[in-house]
């Protein structure tokens, strides 16, 4: 009976993962070749094709200045997922070279490092992050940074917990004894085995700084007009969503299956080396 | 694990938060101004805070609100006829430096105290001891003397003769009286603010929440007319389509102003058929200013080439649906001294592209945008987030230019900072516009001549003009020309010069807009476009 629901789970998971995955590579082969797939120029303003429906022309309509949403949805791709990438990359930088550090260190350079963790981690993550774009000012750049500065934090601390519990298995030991200079320890041994479940992370989260992000765009803190942003998209939709609801539900949509996607593919990536390692 | 898709959860949640909170902005609160019986409400909302209430102060106060518990002397009457209001008649002397006021007796502040000449001076000298702050007003500096000749008589003396001298005196701010309980200690009401907001007008503040709302009651001591509703609550509300929604859940009867909504908005409960729409006359311009002290908009060529690429015809039919006219002139050519003859900068974006060539804005190969001496061609241009239309034709501005190879990036600030950022010079391109009668286009002209704090970012932005200083010299002739011949001339010179320098892109004439439930009557336009017209307007 238990062997059976164990094939279960690992197929359904399986499965989610197929179609999970499937619809990411879709997004980031989208978000690479924009140009090639977009119908028109995103960013062309021909106000008198205003708020169109459907056409051959336009297959989602147009914008109230006439762009084609289509376009601004596929280059919205390419600023959304190049965005969260980026921060996700940053983010992961500072927090796995300063939580191995850290745990690997342990004592003092631990405490402080700690402390740091919990002076951040008492704010709300995403209202740091608000006021600090409000003090660095709206743009791209000032969104990542705040971002970053905030939320790294909580990757370290996942980052350091996970080193101080490998540093004590044996195999770590015995390279200590051998005189293995910390470095070398550091990147030989201790990385290779936290990184899938760093891996998995990273999966687990990105749905939500997408959703971050376009939560601040949509405040018109982050990515500026007339670049297409999906959260943008929909703050510009606001006056219309009246008269034409689609305004609203393309972006909307998007950044609902996306989010979806990316969080299924972490969930399934993480029941999949859970049942490796069982 | 489980931490991290709570987190992800509250993420949804909070986007989910944000569409509800602005979707309702009903301010907490308001429950405690619910209506008593046979007591009649309107409920109306405005962008801003009112501000404490002083007339003799600016920004952030608004001029609807002053001018509902804040009286004149004179009143600015349908087509500029100034009429008699706190002051029943004057006399002038024939140099036209002495005024006499007869002042209405029996005119009583909310607090009882009687209205007379000495108060009324009183008024005058706290606004004088702050000159420099009110001297985008021409009628303050001609300020010589203020005397009391008898309890209901009030003499002004001027330095010269000075032809808009009462239609200064009907301006919602300064020249507004308070009464003698509303002084401070010092008797300074600019630095140091009131002590209550006593007014001899057909409205008393009755409870304010910053931020929130304000309810003003009818003052049952009112000389003139009193209004028909008992109270009126003023609720702040910042967003435009949070405006709309509470106006069709009927929590507010009416909306009043010039982007207040956006023109979809507008357009959209026009069409419903549900409610009762207006459109007042032309009142104001809306236009653009360049800055004259950037590398780029210092060229006369570079204005005058966006000038000739600014699309305005798709601007009104498009964004305005037709119901804005085209303006080719910085004040509508309907007011005292504005009919000039120009030849108007028509959409052509051969001759733009020309002008920017030859003003050395090249384009190159490969590259999106004109580059000179290796630096893009990008304006800087800065608008007001809170209002409705500014953004939709920015971003239009944004993506129209761009096909003529000029980078626009857009900078939006609300209320507060985009007018410290404008005064500071920080943009190439305002979204600016004039300020409707009675200011224009004396007044507004004045503002130009003058760095003051409280006038306009005229001054600053035109410093870059070589012709500058003949144009102020001109500016502040023609105000104290007393031959009306020579007074014309003059205007129709300074005004066709600021049309060949292109200083300013003028778009459309503004209007104010009006939407009330079927329920409200006597929703009109007032010849002062701020005013709103809470004492005729009506429940049934």
């Amino acid at each position: 009976m238990r062997q059976i629901q164990n094939m279960k789970r690992k197929l359904l998971s399986h499965k989610l993962m197929m179609i999970s995955s499937s619809i990411i590579f879709f997004m980031i082969v989208l978000a690479l070749f924009a140009s090639f797939f977009a119908p028109n120029d995103p960013n062309l303003v021909d106000i008198a094709q205003k708020l169109h429906g459907p056409s051959s022309q336009f297959p989602l309509g147009t914008d109230h200045l006439g762009r084609c949403i289509l376009s601004r949805l596929i280059f919205g791709t390419q600023t959304s997922l190049g965005t969260a990438f980026l921060v996700m990359g940053l983010m992961m930088m500072i927090s796995i070279s300063l939580g191995i550090f850290a745990g690997y260190t342990g004592g003092k350079v631990d405490y402080i490092f700690m402390r740091i963790c919990d002076i951040l981690m008492a704010f709300p993550s995403f209202l740091l992050s608000l006021a600090l774009v409000g003090i660095l000012g709206p743009g791209l750049v000032n969104l990542i940074l705040a971002m970053v500065l905030v939320q790294w934090v909580f990757y370290a601390r996942v980052i350091r917990g996970m080193v101080l519990s490998v540093k004590e298995q044996n195999f770590v030991l015995a390279a200590k004894i051998c005189g293995t200079p910390k470095l070398v320890i550091i990147i030989k041994h201790i990385l290779p085995a936290i990184i899938s479940q760093v891996v998995v992370l990273i999966f687990m989260d990105i749905g939500g700084i997408i959703l971050a992000i376009s939560s601040l765009s949509f405040l018109g803190l982050g990515i500026q007009p007339p670049e297409a942003e999906w959260g943008m998209m929909i703050n510009d939709s606001k006056p219309f969503f009246r008269n034409y609801p689609s305004l609203m539900l393309y972006p909307g949509m998007i950044i609902f299956i996306v989010v979806i996607a990316f969080n299924l593919f972490g969930e399934a990536l993480r029941d999949a080396l859970h049942i490796k390692k069982e | 694990m489980l931490f991290k898709r709570s987190k992800l959860l509250s993420l949804l949640f909070v986007l989910l938060l944000m569409f509800v909170t602005g979707c309702s902005n009903t301010p907490k609160g308001s429950e405690n101004t619910s209506p008593k019986d046979n007591e009649k409400v309107v409920t109306f909302s405005m962008t801003g805070d009112i501000g404490d209430l002083n007339p003799h102060t600016y920004f952030p106060n608004e001029f609807f609100s002053q001018a509902m518990v804040y009286e004149s002397l004179v009143n600015y009457g349908e087509g500029g006829e100034i009429q008699p209001w706190l002051a029943e008649s004057w006399d002038v002397s024939k140099d036209g430096k002495e005024y006499v006021f007869h002042l209405r007796e029996g005119v009583k502040f909310s607090d009882g105290s009687q209205f007379n000449a000495a108060i009324v001076k009183k008024n005058f000298d706290t606004i004088l001891d702050n000159r420099k702050q009110h001297d985008w007003v021409e009628l303050i500096n001609q300020i010589k003397g203020t005397e009391v000749v008898d309890d209901y008589t009030f003499k002004l003396t001027l330095h010269n003769s000075y032809y808009p001298t009462l239609q200064e005196l009907a301006y919602i701010r300064p020249l507004r009286f308070v009464g003698e309980a509303a002084f401070p200690a010092s008797q300074d009401t600019f630095k140091d603010g009131l002590k209550s907001q006593i007014g001899t007008g057909p409205w008393v503040l009755s409870e304010y929440k910053k931020n929130e709302f304000a309810v003003f009651e009818r003052n049952e001591q009112y000389w003139g007319t009193k209004p028909q509703v008992d109270k009126v609550i003023v609720k702040v509300i910042t967003d435009g389509e949070s405006r709309v929604l509470a106006f069709e859940k009927k929590e507010l009867d009416f909306i009043f102003g010039n982007g207040v909504i956006s023109q979809d908005s507008f357009q959209f409960l026009k069409d419903s058929g549900k409610y009762e729409t207006k459109l007042s006359e032309p009142t104001a311009t809306r236009t653009l200013l360049f800055n004259t002290n950037k590398e780029a908009t210092k060229d006369h060529k570079v204005r005058l080439a966006l000038n000739y690429a600014f699309n305005k015809k798709a601007v009104i039919d498009n964004i305005f649906y037709g119901m804005e006219q085209k303006a080719d002139t910085l004040f509508p050519p309907v007011l005292d001294y504005t009919k000039i003859n120009i030849d108007p900068y028509e959409y052509d974006t051969e001759k733009a592209e020309q002008l920017l060539d030859e003003a050395g804005w090249k384009k190159v190969e490969g590259k999106p945008f004109r580059e000179k001496d290796g630096k893009e061609l990008q304006l800087e241009f800065l608008f007001n987030s809170t209002d409705n239309i500014q953004k939709s034709i920015a971003e239009f501005v944004q993506g129209d230019f761009r096909k003529l190879g000029i980078d626009i990036k857009l900078t939006s600030q609300e209320t507060t900072t985009f007018w410290t950022t404008a005064f500071q010079g920080k943009y190439d391109l305002l979204f600016t516009s004039t300020w409707a009668v009675p200011f224009d286009p004396h007044s507004y002209l004045a503002s130009i001549t003058t760095d003051s704090e409280n006038g306009g970012p005229d001054y600053t932005a035109l410093l870059g003009l070589p012709e500058k200083k003949e144009i102020d010299k001109k500016i502040k002739k023609v105000l104290l020309t007393t031959d009306e011949k020579e007074r014309k001339k003059l205007y129709t010179d300074i005004l066709t010069t600021l049309h060949d320098q292109a200083v300013y892109l003028p778009i459309s004439f503004q209007s104010n807009i009006a939407v009330y439930h079927k329920n409200i009557s006597g929703v009109d336009f007032l010849p002062q476009e701020a005013e709103v017209p809470l004492t005729t307007i009506d429940v049934n």
